[in-house]
């Protein structure tokens, strides 16, 4: 079982699952972050049978956030150089872990895309202040090369797709 | 009918599009004024053209005919001012031609036209189909049309009036006499979901429609909330065989004046329509239907098949994005704006 701590959340992963976080990453802090005026990082990556997960969280909660319209460009561009420094750490990290892990994660069948939102309880009109449906179609219209079925997740539940809970 | 697509070049606020339709379902998205509502009366004006005739059985296609028939079918249902058919090319300095093509699956019954700017009530026909279409089409306002029944038709025919002609169209079918004997089994299937919700629609003698309820009095159209009317102008135009012609349903802004519940019946009913092979277009701005759209398709219709138009006005002109999904047209702009209205209640509640 791995568990990773990430703001107030602990995500906790079952034994069969390899987890990291990609943004703590030595490889990423000082040698990728910096490339092409700025790379940005997903907060986890996980290993899980035949798929390489790619987790953002974002905790509504707390300062600061990202504007709910903005999600879909954020999310898509920290997968994509995440991707891009996943190829590289499997090269040329320094950490035998971290490059052992970047080439598992890049040797799966399927990436996955997931992003975990917590939110404080809205008005009645607005029970969730952002509704899960509208940041999944944002999501799916800029993810679709790299995951068609991206997930939105929120709370503590085991779902049928993630393998992880977070508590 | 298969309507395969729809060629437009300077047409109202579209400088060129073309249109590539799904045999199932199309669905028409943009904000107000991009030009929604054209691209439905334009291949339905086509169409009833062609498949008046056809159940005429009068005369063949001709050229001549077409010029003058087409032109007026389209000054009917745009209503353009003073019924000046020119004034449905795109506006731009000079003249400008406008050109249509439809083509349906059947490439005998295409057509093709043009006119100019200052063309009155003509068109150039330039691809003259060699067979009618028989199956007739079907066009819903947003409106219901039920207590306007009443003497419409004949008032229209009768008088100048500036109605457009698609509601006498539709006020045509809305009277036709009810599909008998062992119904067509498809309209039976279609009709009891909406029944269930509102009751039987009647068209008594006196040439008004009722709704019979469950205690069997009749209520009068008029008494009878706007969304239920809407709902009966529905099952009438199912249960006169119309809508199941085969011909096409084309429906502007189903969702409205409808809450949330029949919202969902309505896309239900849509796409029960889509199951029994009638192709249907739709033009929308409600997220709600395109959601339940998305739901029924995943659960009960995968084999309808789909396609999404997604219009842009950029300066003063209207581009077409297509897809099959809605998920790859641009802009969605019910969704931005959806969750622009996240962001402001976080700003204003949850500081």
């Amino acid at each position: 079982m791995t568990e990773i701590q990430e703001g107030q959340l602990r995500f906790v992963f079952p034994d069969h699952c390899e987890a990291a976080k990609y943004d703590a990453w030595e490889f990423y802090r000082k040698s990728f972050q910096s490339i092409a005026s700025g790379t940005k990082a997903v907060d986890i990556i996980c290993i899980s049978q035949d798929t390489s997960w790619l987790i953002e969280v974002k905790d509504y909660r707390h300062h600061p956030r990202t504007k709910p319209i903005d999600l879909d460009d954020e999310i898509a561009r920290k997968v994509r150089d995440t991707l891009s420094g996943l190829a590289a750490a499997s090269a040329n990290a320094q950490d035998s872990g971290e490059r052992v892990l970047a080439t598992r994660a890049l040797t799966k069948q399927r990436w996955r895309v997931a992003l975990h939102i917590e939110q404080q309880p809205g008005s009645k009109l607005r029970p969730q202040p952002i509704n899960r449906a509208d940041v999944l179609q944002k999501l799916r219209r800029r993810l679709k090369a790299i995951d068609a079925q991206p997930l939105v997740v929120d709370g503590p539940k085991f779902g049928s797709d993630e393998p992880w809970i977070v508590q | 009918m298969v309507l395969k697509s729809l060629e437009i070049r300077n047409f109202t606020a579209f400088p060129e599009a073309k249109l590539d339709f799904a045999t199932g379902l199309n669905v028409i998205v943009g904000e107000n004024g991009t030009g929604k509502t054209h691209l439905l009366k334009l291949p339905y004006a086509v169409t009833a053209v062609s498949a008046h005739e056809g159940r005429r059985q009068a005369r063949q296609p001709t050229r001549a005919f077409l010029q003058t028939r087409v032109a007026d079918k389209m000054v009917g249902v745009f209503r353009p001012e003073e019924g000046r058919l020119g004034r449905l090319a795109r506006r731009q300095r000079g003249r400008n031609r406008c050109e249509v093509r439809v083509d349906f699956r059947k490439p005998s019954t295409s057509i093709g036209f043009n006119f100019a700017s200052q063309n009155k009530s003509e068109v150039v026909v330039d691809r003259v189909p060699s067979n009618w279409r028989t199956e007739r089409p079907v066009y819903l306002p947003p409106r219901e049309l039920l207590t306007i029944y009443p003497g419409f038709v004949s008032l229209y025919e009768t008088h100048d009036v500036e109605f457009e002609e698609t509601l006498r169209d539709t006020c045509v079918l809305l009277g036709s006499p009810r599909v008998r004997g062992p119904r067509d089994p498809n309209v039976a299937r279609l009709i009891k979901p909406l029944e269930d919700q509102i009751g039987h629609v009647v068209l008594e003698r006196n040439g008004r429609f009722y709704l019979r309820q469950a205690g069997g009095s009749n209520m009068e159209m008029p008494l009878v909330a706007e969304g239920w009317r809407k709902l009966a102008m529905l099952a009438q135009l199912i249960a006169t065989g119309s809508i199941l012609d085969k011909g096409a349903l084309f429906w502007d802004e189903p969702e409205a004046n409808l809450n949330p519940r029949l919202i969902r019946e309505v896309a239900k009913a849509i796409l029960s329509i889509c199951d029994a092979g009638v192709q249907v277009f739709v033009a929308t701005h409600s997220l709600f239907l395109l959601r339940e759209f998305e739901v029924l398709v995943k659960r009960q219709f995968q084999h309808v098949q789909q396609s999404y138009f997604a219009l842009r006005r950029d300066d003063n002109e209207v581009q077409v994005s297509q897809s099959d999904e809605i998920d790859d047209v641009d802009p969605l702009i019910l969704l931005d704006e959806e969750l622009q209205q996240s962001a402001r209640f976080l700003e204003e509640f949850m500081p």
